[in-house]
């Protein structure tokens, strides 16, 4: 090699594993994947690919955020359990140990025919493989009134980051006896117990700082996850604080209004102090961009977590129909592993097991008063079907509770050491 | 320490044969299929240390010991719902897979 070509040979390698991505560089016989989104499914995806490839496979992450706020706990910082840092996290790991390429830069196109990924930049990464884990985007059209213009007065907090603190500065500031008023989602959307822990949450730093507030969830739902252990743990705990109103009684929200902060139903119209609004959901829009939606979400294979509409792409977490697994990060980060396995057979011919999946959530009502739900799943021809299911009992001991908790913690450090380190 | 005595109760019970149950479950496992399995463990193990509260570190594990606990798990005889319901879907070679794999993990610091 002359000194010159081995200077552009030294200056593309670096070109390569940095935030410039060249399509005409080949780099031989090195499978490349891409996975687009940061969260419990993309990161846990690149992690699993880089680390059990040992460098026989490329990794470049694309994520915007150069901080990751995790969605799960944000509840848990809400009810002023955790200071909001410490549900922060960086990408260093996942570069410096794992040797994860980190393009902090959004994802804005997909053309499945070359197998590129355009990003904002209007650079382009080629791959053999893409995941894509876009988690949700908000459908506020949803809500008659609602927008993204009033999603500062009426926070719906449910993609995590600065939504989350506003909140809970609105909590915090809320006069004294006031009424808050929670919209919850409709069916299928993030994290299913999540509305009704953030209530319990909210509901925690009201019994300590405004006593005589209440909260008034207004659901589009008849039902909801956990609904007995949460209704117990509120008259517990929270005993006239908290009216839940299905939708079979107020017959349906008919418009909200920022500026008065009133929401318009059959049975009456409400008037908050604080709200926190969370409108129906979809996969995130590169999911669209890329064409592997059918409709509001993505289907998949299930025994590979493969997009049914493209074999080189594979499809995690939220933006994925992965019936009869709940949108979760403990989902998306069990379906990473599988499409990690699958994709490294694919590209390196390492041996492939069966699909396996497995979730399980913790929700906390009130301190040392945790309940949690979970299940493990099997690949079916149709759909990832329940294998074992459990939920927590409504005459659990004190002890049993107390220890969920500890033992969510400890799940919030082992699934983000699993995503991040 | 309930967790601890059971375990000694276990494999002093077995020490009188000479291949315990423990042994042959670990003699049927598989390192890279262990490897495979042992990443849904990690979704609540911490991977990279000790954590605070109620989820034991099981990098380092000796094998027979790990084999004990998944049968306890297994059989319900040890209460967890979560161990129960991920220990419950394993069958013998699964289990010694897991074992041997994480047995060669280094322990936490």
């Amino acid at each position: 090699m002359s000194k010159i070509s081995r200077r552009l040979f030294t200056g593309l390698a670096a070109a390569s594993v940095g935030t410039l991505a060249f399509p005409s560089i080949s780099l031989g016989a090195v499978p490349r994947v891409v996975v687009i989104g940061g969260g419990a499914g993309g990161a846990t995806a690149a992690r699993y690919i880089a680390k059990d490839s040992g460098g026989a496979v490329h990794v470049t992450l694309v994520e915007a955020s150069k901080r990751y706020y995790t969605c799960f706990f944000s509840n848990i910082y809400l009810g002023g359990f955790r200071n909001y840092g410490s549900i922060g996290h960086n990408y260093y790991g996942l570069a410096v140990n794992q040797g994860v390429n980190v393009v902090h830069e959004w994802a804005v196109s997909v053309d499945p025919a070359t197998r590129m990924v355009k990003l904002g930049s209007g650079n382009y990464i080629s791959y053999d493989k893409l995941v894509i884990s876009p988690g949700i985007d908000l459908k506020y059209d949803s809500i008659n009134g609602y927008s993204a213009g009033v999603q500062d007065q009426m926070p719906h907090a449910w993609k995590s980051g600065t939504q989350v603190q506003l909140l809970r500065n609105q909590v915090m500031n809320m006069k004294q006896g006031g009424t808050f008023v929670m919209v919850p989602p409709p069916n299928p959307y993030r994290c299913p117990p999540g509305p009704y822990e953030r209530v319990s949450m909210i509901a925690h730093q009201f019994k300590q700082s405004n006593p005589t507030a209440k909260i008034v969830i207004l659901d589009p739902k008849p039902k909801f996850s956990k609904q007995g252990l949460f209704e117990a743990g509120w008259q517990k705990h929270y005993p006239g604080m908290i009216e839940w109103i299905s939708s079979e009684d107020h017959g349906g929200l008919k418009n909200v209004n920022a500026s008065t902060m009133e929401f318009e139903t059959d049975l009456d119209t409400f008037k908050a102090d604080a709200a926190c609004v969370v409108p129906a959901q979809k996969a995130g829009a590169i999911a669209m961009a890329a064409g592997v939606n059918n409709g509001d979400w993505c289907p998949i294979v299930p025994a590979s977590m493969q997009s049914q509409a493209d074999e080189n792409i594979y499809v995690l977490g939220d933006a994925s129909v992965a019936k009869s697994m709940p949108k979760s990060g403990f989902s998306a980060n069990s379906q990473a592993k599988v499409a990690a396995n699958h994709i490294r057979g694919a590209l390196t011919g390492s041996k492939v097991f069966d699909a396996r999946y497995s979730n399980t959530c913790w929700s906390l009502i009130a301190p040392d008063d945790d309940v949690k739900v979970g299940a493990s799943y099997v690949a079916g021809a149709e759909a990832i079907d329940v294998e074992s299911k459990f939920i927590s009992q409504a005459d659990d001991s004190s002890e049993t509770r107390a220890a969920n908790y500890q033992e969510s913690i400890d799940w919030y450090n082992g699934i983000t050491a699993d995503m991040f380190s | 320490m309930k967790i601890l005595l059971f375990v000694i109760f276990l494999l002093t019970s077995f020490c009188k044969f000479a291949f315990s149950d423990e042994q042959q479950i670990i003699a049927m496992g598989d390192i890279e299929y262990g490897e495979y399995l042992g990443a849904e463990c990690a979704a609540c193990h911490l991977q990279t240390g000790v954590s605070e509260g109620g989820i034991p570190a099981i990098n380092g594990m000796d094998a027979e010991v790990f084999v004990a606990l998944m049968l306890a798990y297994r059989s319900k005889e040890m209460e967890n719902p979560v161990m129960q319901m991920i220990a419950g879907r394993l069958d013998d070679e699964q289990i010694g897979s897991l074992a041997l794999y994480f047995s060669k993990l280094e322990p936490p610091k």
